[in-house]
């Protein structure tokens, strides 16, 4: 593009103010990996915990949960090891503050229920937690699978409370299957797609 | 009546980048660079100008030993950039 001022119309004005906006609108971040590594780790966890209580039946089923902390190395390195994205937008700005909220408010759940001991309710509390995420991040980049990843959620959290505890881990997994894992696929997919038909 | 349309907006390229820079929160130079299709002289020169009349913020940093600048618009900025579109549809209702 030239810095053209002598022969450029009002009409021009308009033609270049609606094709850069137009160009911004597909600066499109790849927002799936984080569902895919917190979902899968999440999965892998509830599951194992269910195999530990039913099957191997051990009292320490707790430490099925453990595999969370592969989600910060993986976090922290991708993070340092990632080059700054080129454009951040406030749509980009607002879904980190909503996940930095999560994160801190998940944090005091688990503090809540270690000190308080009765982690068997845990499970419904953490799942309406991470359908927040998934229907603010859905509505807010326009993915319709995020916002009935986090429908999925609230069906299953009232499934829940007729249930036992040991079922629940169960269906946390089924759960984050259907609000992270899928949607995240999904979400990768439409990426690629998007990256395919950018103008630039 | 119509009114003259702001002449450091009233510029192709410079225009092209308030308007990229009005619809994100900050972007980085390679990005202007290849979203306008300019070259890196033409455009650091326009970047400038708009500095100047107090439109963007240019930050200079180094991440991994090379150089990145980020521009971001400001309040000035925005309401110049508010102000010329107004101008512009005035403008153009006068035209028809």
């Amino acid at each position: 593009m030239e810095n053209n001022t002598e022969n450029f119309s009002p009409e021009d004005s308009l033609r270049v103010i609606q094709t850069m906006i137009d160009k911004t609108k597909t600066s499109v971040v790849d927002n799936s990996f984080y569902f895919l590594v917190w979902g899968w780790l999440v999965f892998s966890g509830a599951l194992l915990q269910y195999i530990l209580v039913v099957f191997v039946k051990t009292p320490a089923n707790g430490a099925a949960w453990n595999v969370m902390f592969l989600g910060f190395i993986i976090s922290i390195v991708r993070r340092v090891k990632n080059k700054p994205p080129r454009v951040k937008t406030f749509i980009d700005e607002g879904l980190a503050s909503i996940w930095l909220c999560i994160f801190v408010v998940q944090i005091l759940i688990v503090i809540i229920f270690l000190r308080r001991g009765d982690w068997e309710h845990c499970y419904p509390i953490f799942l309406i937690l991470y359908s927040v995420g998934c229907f603010l991040t859905g509505r807010m980049l326009k993915f319709p699978p995020l916002v009935w990843g986090a429908a999925a959620c609230w069906a299953i959290v009232i499934l829940m409370t007729f249930v036992d505890a040991v079922t629940n881990m169960l269906l946390t997994s089924g759960a984050v299957l259907l609000s992270y894992i899928i949607p995240g696929y999904l979400l990768r997919g439409e990426y690629k797609k998007q990256l395919l038909n950018q103008p630039n | 009546m119509f009114k003259d349309l702001n002449p450091i907006l009233h510029s192709q390229l410079r225009l092209a980048v308030v308007s990229i820079l009005i619809s994100v929160k900050e972007a980085e130079f390679t990005y202007l660079r290849e979203k306008t299709d300019a070259t890196a002289g033409n455009l650091s020169v326009q970047i400038n100008k708009l500095k100047e009349a107090g439109y963007i913020d240019v930050t200079k940093t180094f991440k991994d030993n090379y150089p990145q600048t980020i521009c971001k618009i400001t309040p000035q900025g925005v309401q110049a950039f508010e102000e010329y579109v107004r101008d512009l549809q005035s403008y153009l209702n006068i035209k028809k």
